[in-house]
């Protein structure tokens, strides 16, 4: 009864969320295809060819098209989302750690990480700007200014979800190491990190992918020409034309993003495992 | 009876009676938000003594436990252990052994690597070598042998209670804490268990501390009982001295052996729902209460006639225990009364649903508690 009206509805649903989750994406890789250098990023698709990913990577002869100005920009990208990654991870988790017990003024400097992720990016970034220029004097560099940026960002994403992890961890396993007279650094490295790990790991990657693809808080923070991040250097081809060379670009860097979590869903998946056949011979025992 | 109640003393601590102490705490008290989890605990055990601790829960018995340990540091009082005042010593520089309720095991390492964990990583450097003899030599102990190389989520609940014990005794501690370890075994292998912690004790010659919530296991294991209730420690002796000779309502009520009784104590006669008793051996309570033990009861038919304490009851149901029946009768203001009967002594009577019977003692074996007492 009840299912025979809610059962199309809940189906357009899906197949709408669908279409609007992968059907830019779907129309982008189509258009990644288009001839080259004269075709456009529109339909139709005058003749199928890889001429764009081959341009890419500069195996077409010169043509008016310049190349993507990626090359350094991905790897400064690259280099950031990792730096970014680790220093977040490490803060993260150590602050979480903190907070397994209360202190005074727990809740204010709660407040104050989670600040990182609520105030808008495009202050942040003017702000950290402004601040490094004019008062501090440091020089606006993608591995100064935008770095920091970057980690206020990410930082809270980190420390959230360590926090959640480390909630539902159980400390008499710390205290068993304790009274086997091992010292609480040993005990963090040889028990409570292994055990945490896949939580760290969903912090890591929460801190890269944010800080990969991060547009407003390196617009202003990130310095001059030479310290472009990759979104910028692409927002900055977008100004004069746009060509497919960008979707193949898109189709590329989401493959990429595509093995990066595929990794991740199997070592969280035999964690997972691991902790499900735990908690069955605890049903049986 | 009675005579036996006289020399309790009025304020309780666990002292112990004979050896040197390995360990003692001196007027502990811890409280969580205002509410007194520990209330001034002396306690001291001798070396390779069985201290049970009996209380219900919330008494305070794992809080305590938690303090000598070191996971708690207290608000008032002194710890000390081995000679050594360690109050503010931290967990891994106390060795003392702790074994958790819930096992604690180290979940991401096998058997074998749980049990060496303290020798590779502790303190102290311990040669490789005599890392794998000890190892060995302790799950061979604990009847582990050739679960080595398992992960401790591949082995049954016992065995891993044996891989919590043998991790905690590699380390060859002097004074070892068990927060209710058999607690989560069902009855078989607890008392399978039960054997074995007397066999490792007389084997390595350790001092256990041993939290309980069950009255049969700390009778069986303790060489001393100390009944703990709301961070007191009410009464302190052997097992027989808490079982036949109680100190307070509060522990007849605990050991689940007594029917007990509200009523006045005046004058040496004690008035309640069976009549006045003559009960000139009382023991002083904070409130007036006649306790006496299931097994002491007898079952008269209603028209009987008796001298002493006499109590009109309705018979309702019988619970056949093994080597006892368990009768339940209820009087006329709803209590159940429980009359245990032993089948040493005979066959059972059989008593007819919903009638009334008469219940009686004899007075000499009640113990009997009130204010007026001296």
């Amino acid at each position: 009864m009840e299912s025979r009206v809610l059962k199309p509805i809940l189906a357009v649903y899906v197949v709408a969320f669908l279409l609007f989750l992968y059907g830019p994406f779907f129309v982008l890789t189509i258009l990644s295809f288009q001839q080259g250098p004269d075709g456009g990023p529109q339909f139709p698709i005058t003749e199928w060819s890889l001429y764009w990913y081959k341009q890419i990577f500069g195996l077409t002869p010169p043509s008016r098209i310049a190349p993507l100005p990626v090359g350094e920009a991905l790897i400064r990208s690259l280099v950031l989302a990792f730096m970014t990654m680790v220093t977040s991870t490490v803060l993260g988790v150590m602050s979480a750690q903190a907070f397994r017990r209360k202190f005074t003024g727990s809740s204010v400097v709660f407040y104050l990480i989670v600040l990182g992720m609520m105030v808008p990016g495009v202050l942040t970034g003017l702000g950290t700007s402004l601040l490094a220029n004019n008062v501090l004097g440091i020089e606006r560099h993608w591995y100064t200014t935008a770095f920091a940026t970057h980690v206020a960002y990410t930082y809270p994403f980190a420390f959230l979800v360590m926090l959640a992890i480390l909630n539902r961890f159980d400390g008499s396993v710390e205290e068993a190491s304790w009274s086997l007279g091992v010292t609480p650094w040993t005990t963090f490295r040889k028990v409570t990190f292994p055990l945490i790990f896949p939580g760290v790991l969903s912090a890591m990657l929460f801190a890269f992918t944010l800080s990969l693809d991060e547009f407003p808080r390196s617009l202003f923070a990130a310095g001059g020409s030479g310290d472009q991040t990759l979104p910028l250097a692409i927002y900055g081809t977008f100004a004069v034309e746009i060509h497919p060379n960008i979707f193949a670009f898109g189709v590329l860097t989401t493959l990429f993003s595509f093995a990066l979590l595929s990794v991740y869903g199997i070592l969280m998946g035999l964690s997972v495992r691991r902790a499900r056949k735990l908690a069955m011979q605890e049903d049986i025992a | 009876m009675g005579a036996g109640c006289k020399n309790l003393r009025s304020t309780v601590t666990g002292r112990m009676t004979t050896g040197a102490a390995i360990f003692r705490i001196d007027g502990v008290s811890k409280s969580y938000g205002g509410v007194k989890a520990l209330d001034s605990v002396t306690l001291e055990a001798g070396v390779n003594e069985y201290v049970s601790l009996l209380g219900p829960s919330g008494s305070g018995k794992t809080t305590l436990l938690r303090v000598i340990a070191g996971f708690e540091v207290p608000d008032v009082g002194r710890v000390v252990f081995q000679g050594r005042d360690i109050t503010g010593l931290p967990a891994h520089e106390r060795g003392i052994g702790f074994v958790f309720q819930n096992f604690a095991l180290f979940p991401h390492l096998t058997v074998k690597k749980n049990v060496a964990f303290g020798m590779m990583n502790g303190g102290v450097a311990v040669p490789a070598a005599e890392i794998d003899q000890r190892c060995q030599a302790m799950i061979d102990m604990v009847g582990l042998s050739g679960l080595e190389d398992r992960g401790v989520e591949q082995i049954s609940g016992g065995q891993r209670q044996r891989v919590a014990l043998a991790r905690t005794l590699v380390m060859q501690p002097k004074l070892v804490l068990l927060d209710e370890p058999l607690g989560a075994l069902d009855a078989n292998l607890r008392g399978r268990m039960r054997n074995e912690l007397r066999a490792i004790r007389e084997r390595m010659g350790v001092t256990f501390l041993h939290v309980t919530g069950s009255e049969t296991e700390a009778l069986a294991m303790g060489d001393r009982i100390v009944v703990l209730d709301r961070g007191r420690i009410i009464q302190a002796g052997t097992p027989d001295d808490v079982y036949s000779a109680p100190s307070s309502p509060a522990v007849a009520h605990f050991l689940n052996r007594f029917n007990l009784f509200d009523g006045t104590l005046t004058a040496g006669k004690f008035t309640g729902p069976f009549g006045t008793v003559a009960s000139p051996h009382a023991v002083r309570a904070p409130q007036d209460v006649y306790a006496i033990r299931y097994d002491r009861v007898n079952v008269l038919p209603l028209t009987a006639t008796v001298s002493g304490p006499a109590l009109k009851a309705t018979y309702i149901a019988s619970e056949y225990l093994g080597s006892s029946v368990m009768n339940f009768f209820e009087t006329s203001d709803g209590k159940v009364v429980e009359v245990e009967h032993h089948l040493s002594l005979g066959a059972p009577e059989i008593y007819v649903a919903r009638q009334d019977y008469l219940l009686t003692w004899n007075p000499e074996q009640a113990i009997v508690f009130g204010r007026e007492a001296t």
